[in-house]
C-alpha cells in the first residue's frame, strides 16, 4: 500500500487548514462524468453517463455500474481505475463481513468500510487520494438506502443527490422534482431527466448505464430496458 | 539454526481405523511454532512417551452421494449427526450451498464441512462478481481440493460437489487429503459402501427425474438403515440447468414414536409429612415522583 520510497503522507495541511490533495480529488471527481442517485419508497436507483471517445469503442463490455452483492450497488464519478479498486475491496469486505457474522453485510457498514478504506489513502505514507466519490445503493430487509463515499473519506446519506459534472445544477433539479412518495420507476424517469439536463448530445441506451435495488435485490438494467425508460421521456 | 521436531501425523483412512505415522518436521528459526497444530503434535508425542493411549478418531458418519441423470444431477444425503455413539443432531442438514448452480454434500467432522463450504461458497461469489459471470464447476473443485490439499488432510471433509454450468451437469467427490474424481455416480461416508450398492446394482445413464430421485433415496435408506453413523431423513437436492431445487426432508423415512401414555407423577406421590402456615405482614409502599425539571426561584 505505501510506497518503499515514501514514508510519509504525501497529503499535508495547508496553512489554512485544508488538505489540498483532497480538494484536488474532489475537483477531479467534479470534472469526471455526471452521476444520479434517487431513494424511492420501494427501491433505489443509480444512474450515471457512460459516453465512449470513439464509435469504435466496444460498448457494454466495461460497466460503470457494478454489483456488490445481491442487495448492493454502487456507482461512481471520477477516476475509473480508482473506482475498480474500491469495486474490488467492497466486495471483499462484503465477503468478508458475511463468513464472520452469517449475514448479508448491512449497506451502512458497507459504506463504512469503504470510507475508511479511502480515508486510509488521505494519511498513509507514498500514497495519494481516491480521484472518485461513490454512490452505494442498497436494500437492507425491506428499507432502501442511498450513501455517497467522498475521497476524503467522508459519507453521506442522501435521499436524492448527483455528482460529477453540473452536479450543482443536478442538485437543484432533484430538490425540485423529489418526493418521499415516489415509487421506483417515477425515480428511474426523474433520474433519467435529471442526466438529461448535463447531456452533450443524443442520450441513448448505449451511452447510460442504469441500476435498480428493490427487495429482489440489485441488478443493473439491460440495454432494452433503459431504452424503454427514454422512451418515455422524449 | 532449524529445529527438529518429532511429530505424530495423524492419518485418517475413509474405512480403517488409525494409521499412525512418526515424520520428521523441520521447524524454521522462529520462537513460536508455525502453525498451531505443530505444539498440539509435540504434546501428543509426550503424553503418549509418558504411557497414555491415543484416543481413538471417531468413524466418519453419514451417507452422501451424488449421480448424474438426464436433465442434471441429483444429490443425496442423510440427517444424522454421530458424536461418538450418540446422536448428536436428527436433522442437519449436510447439503451445502455453494451457488445457485452447485452444491455440495459433505461427511467427516461437520465443522470442517460446513467451514469448508461456506468459505468456498464465499470466494467463489467473489470470482462471480469480478469476473461478471457464473463460474464453472472445475473452479469450485479447484478450490476444494487445493484447501484440503494445503491442509495435508486434517480437515476431515469428505464432499460431493455437484451441479450443472455451462459445460453440462457434473458429480464429482473430493476425499480429504484432496484427491478428486469424476463419476457418473458417487457415494462418501460411512454408510457409502450400503449407498454404492444400490447405485451399482440399479444405475443407468439418462435416467428420468423421478426414477433418479428415487434411487438416490433408496442409496441413501439403504446407508440410514444399515450404517449406525447414518439415520433419520433423506434430503435431496435436484439441479438442472433451470437452477436448483432443495428438497428438504425428502423422505422421512423415521419417525419418532409418540408417547403412549402420560409419564407424569400423580398428586400424592409424594407424602405431605407437615404443613405450617406463616403470616407475613405485607406493607404497601406506594411511589409518588415529583416534577424537579421546572427551574425554582426567579430566572
Amino acid at each position: 500500500m505505501s510506497s518503499e520510497r515514501y514514508s510519509f503522507s504525501l497529503t499535508t495541511f495547508s496553512p489554512s487548514g485544508k488538505l489540498v490533495q483532497i480538494e484536488y480529488a474532489l475537483a477531479a471527481v467534479a470534472a469526471g462524468a455526471p452521476s444520479v442517485g434517487i431513494k424511492a419508497t420501494n427501491g433505489v436507483v443509480i444512474a450515471t453517463e457512460n459516453k465512449f471517445k470513439s464509435i469504435l469503442a466496444d460498448e457494454h463490455s466495461i460497466h460503470k455500474v457494478e454489483k456488490v452483492t445481491n442487495h448492493i450497488g454502487m456507482i461512481y464519478s471520477g477516476m475509473g481505475p480508482d473506482y475498480r479498486v474500491l469495486v474490488k475491496r467492497a466486495r471483499r469486505a462484503a465477503q468478508q463481513y458475511q463468513l464472520m457474522y452469517g449475514t448479508e453485510i448491512p449497506t451502512g457498514q458497507l459504506v463504512q468500510r469503504l470510507a475508511a478504506v479511502m480515508q486510509e489513502y488521505t494519511q498513509s505514507g507514498g500514497v495519494r487520494p481516491f480521484g472518485v466519490s461513490l454512490l452505494v445503493c442498497g436494500w437492507d430487509h425491506g428499507r432502501p438506502r442511498l450513501f455517497q463515499c467522498d475521497p476524503s473519506g467522508a459519507y453521506f446519506a442522501w435521499k436524492a443527490t448527483a455528482m460529477g459534472k453540473n452536479f450543482i445544477n443536478g442538485r437543484t433539479f432533484l430538490e425540485k422534482r423529489y418526493g418521499d412518495t415516489m415509487e421506483l420507476d417515477d425515480a428511474v424517469h426523474t433520474a433519467v431527466l435529471t442526466l438529461k439536463e448535463s447531456f452533450e448530445g443524443q442520450m441513448n441506451e448505449n451511452n447510460i448505464e442504469i441500476g435498480i435495488v428493490n427487495e429482489s435485490g440489485f441488478r443493473r438494467l439491460s440495454p432494452a430496458e433503459v431504452k424503454d425508460y427514454l422512451a418515455n421521456i422524449v | 539454526m532449524a529445529k527438529n521436531c518429532n511429530f505424530l501425523v495423524i492419518f485418517q483412512c475413509k474405512h480403517q481405523s488409525i494409521v499412525l505415522q512418526l515424520a520428521q518436521y523441520t521447524l524454521r528459526k522462529s520462537p513460536v511454532p508455525d502453525c498451531n497444530r505443530c505444539s498440539c503434535f509435540v504434546r501428543n508425542a509426550a503424553l503418549e512417551s509418558s504411557g497414555m493411549a491415543l484416543p481413538k478418531a471417531v468413524k466418519t458418519g453419514t451417507t452422501i452421494c451424488g449421480i448424474v441423470f438426464k436433465d442434471g444431477v441429483i444429490l443425496g444425503a442423510d440427517t444424522r449427526a454421530t458424536d461418538g455413539s450418540t446422536v448428536a443432531s436428527l436433522n442437519c442438514q449436510k447439503i451445502h450451498y455453494l451457488a445457485p448452480n452447485m452444491y455440495c454434500c459433505g461427511a467427516g467432522t461437520a465443522a470442517d464441512t460446513e467451514q469448508t463450504t461456506k468459505l468456498i461458497s464465499s470466494n467463489l461469489e467473489l470470482h462471480s462478481l469480478n469476473t461478471g459471470r457464473q463460474a464453472p464447476l472445475s473452479t469450485a473443485l479447484k478450490m476444494l481440493a487445493q484447501m484440503l490439499f494445503k491442509y495435508q488432510g486434517h480437515i476431515s471433509a469428505a464432499l460431493v460437489l455437484g451441479g450443472v454450468d455451462r459445460l453440462g451437469p457434473h458429480i464429482y467427490s473430493v476425499h480429504p487429503h484432496g484427491s478428486v474424481d469424476r463419476l457418473p455416480y458417487v457415494t462418501m461416508g460411512s454408510g457409502s459402501l450400503a449407498a454404492m450398492a444400490v447405485f451399482e446394482s440399479r444405475y443407468r445413464p439418462n435416467m428420468e427425474l423421478e426414477e433418479g430421485k428415487k434411487l438416490v433415496r433408496d442409496a441413501i435408506a439403504a446407508g440410514i438403515f444399515n450404517d449406525l453413523g447414518s439415520g433419520t431423513n433423506v434430503d435431496l437436492c435436484v439441479i438442472t440447468k433451470d437452477g436448483a431445487q432443495m428438497l428438504r426432508p425428502y423422505d422421512v423415512a423415521n419417525v419418532k414414536g409418540a408417547r403412549q401414555e402420560r409419564y407424569r407423577f400423580k398428586r400424592g406421590t409424594t407424602a405431605v409429612l407437615k404443613t405450617r402456615l406463616r403470616k407475613f405482614d405485607v406493607q404497601e409502599e406506594e411511589v409518588v415522583s415529583m416534577d424537579t425539571s421546572e427551574a425554582s426561584g426567579s430566572a
